[in-house]
């Protein structure tokens, strides 16, 4: 299902970016170099980073907590810890999200769809961070699990964006709420196989709902299958639904230096496409733009009992106006 | 599509492992732990004139240990991934397994976090290694 805005733009955001074992080849608003940030425990940690990057964005906009409507925002945790620990520091009302590593163009899109109905300021924010999600989906932390090729590296750090419905040059247009697509692919380690076939549906209802053609894009951006995942959708959208064209970046696959890949498959994690879309891909000339967030919907029992990973895909289309 | 047909596309743009090298690396480090430890044995009967069990101990509590320090100060994570099963299946998979389990969930407290979680990993090899040890004195038992 397709949503057109009408007057639905992001006004500014705030990257921050944790500690991350490779090195990262983009510009952001803050870093924080330690994987605790002086807090006892590491999911508390995470939800640091979010306080970090929500007060951050408010500082940017000299606005104070009371000028904010809506805090939306969402996490790898169980039960949304970060997010709900972050949210209990501000007087906003809040909605808690889970969609995996889609949670940021789903909190986008619920973003979007209410400041078209006239609501002012909301902020959507998300963050990961790399230690919480090998404890609570891998293995201890400091287990020597054996690390494939086509594994991805959860990144580390949170990034909040304000939402508002006065005009700016950053306009959300439309969006596309994903189905949960299963098509029975069971391999955990390969999170890029697994959530392709839903980021290509999503992909293809976006373009057939506005009637677009793929070319209508400059730039399809999705959000971390890694770069072996990413060559996986592009001859899966050729099979499956004959799209051919158009100009396909992964966020996971250039969060990292290239030199990187030839251990991993790139990042992961929620805050990796907005972190790769605010620090590098609105500096550069680029128009029109499809974000295509994606989330594997497993958790660790679903994989010990042998079931398949459900993958969703939200699609976000931003027009910059220059 | 069908899943078989995905995977099929799945396999043409995934870099696959190589197997040989990996098996080669841990065949290697698995079998340069047994020949040091063969030789600390060696040492301990000879020169300290320990009986032959008591040695096979020694040897036991030194690997456990190094693992687990080497575990404790987060270097022996990044052994492990490159050297792979030849330092998973000797008792120093064993020790760094529980250490690592210990330390992940060390800020819950010592009964809720350390003590119910230390076996997560480990569980399964002493409940196995146990019932297994059981039928085979069984085994013994019978046919001796």
């Amino acid at each position: 299902m397709t949503l057109k805005f009408k007057k639905s733009y992001i006004k500014n955001y705030f990257t921050l970016l944790g500690r991350n074992e490779y090195n990262v080849n983009i510009k952001v608003d803050k870093k924080l170099e330690d994987y605790y940030n002086f807090e006892k425990s590491i999911e508390i940690a995470e939800a640091s980073f979010q306080i970090n990057s929500i007060k951050g964005v408010l500082k940017k906009e000299n606005l104070k907590e009371k000028d904010i409507n809506v805090l939306i925002g969402g996490d790898l945790q169980n039960q949304i810890l970060a997010s709900n620990f972050s949210a209990r520091k501000f007087s906003i009302p809040f909605l808690g999200l889970y969609s995996a590593c889609s949670t940021f163009t789903e909190s986008l899109l619920i973003g979007a769809m209410l400041t078209n109905m006239g609501v002012d300021n909301i902020i959507v924010t998300t963050s990961s961070h790399n230690l919480v999600s090998e404890k609570q989906f891998r293995f201890p932390i400091e287990y020597g699990s054996l690390k494939k090729k086509i594994n991805t590296f959860t990144s580390t750090g949170s990034v909040s964006a304000l939402l508002t419905n006065q005009k700016t040059n950053i306009k959300i247009e439309s969006a596309t709420i994903g189905n949960v697509i299963d098509i029975g692919y069971s391999d955990v380690n390969n999170m890029g196989a697994a959530m392709t076939p839903a980021a290509a549906k999503t992909i293809y209802d976006h373009l057939n709902d506005t009637n677009r053609s793929v070319d209508y894009y400059d730039l399809i951006l999705t959000g971390d299958l890694g770069i072996y995942g990413i060559n996986i959708l592009k001859d899966y959208l050729k099979k499956e639904y004959k799209i051919t064209k158009g100009n396909f970046i992964d966020a996971g696959s250039i969060l990292y230096d290239t030199n990187v890949t030839k251990k991993i498959a790139g990042g992961s994690g929620p805050t990796c496409l907005p972190l790769v879309l605010f620090s590098k891909i609105l500096k550069q000339n680029y128009k029109k733009i499809l974000l295509v967030g994606t989330g594997s919907l497993h958790s660790k029992l679903s994989a010990n009992i042998n079931e398949s990973i459900p993958a969703i895909s939200h699609a976000i289309s931003l027009e910059v106006i220059k | 599509m069908k899943l078989k047909e995905y995977q099929k596309i799945v396999n043409k743009n995934i870099k696959q492992e190589n197997k040989i090298f990996n098996a080669l690396i841990s065949f290697l480090i698995g079998g340069l732990i047994g020949l040091l430890g063969q030789v600390f044995v060696t040492i301990l009967e000879n020169k300290f004139y320990m009986p032959l069990s008591e040695c096979y101990m020694y040897l036991m509590i030194l690997l456990v240990t190094i693992s687990s320090v080497l575990t404790g100060l987060g270097i022996f994570d990044e052994i492990v991934s490159f050297c792979k099963c030849g330092l998973i299946i000797p008792t120093t998979g064993f020790a760094h397994s529980m250490t690592s389990a210990a330390m992940d969930n060390n800020e819950e407290g010592l009964i809720k976090g350390i003590g119910s979680n230390i076996f997560k990993l480990t569980g399964s090899i002493i409940l196995y290694g146990i019932t297994i040890a059981f039928f085979l004195a069984l085994l013994k038992g019978v046919i001796m």
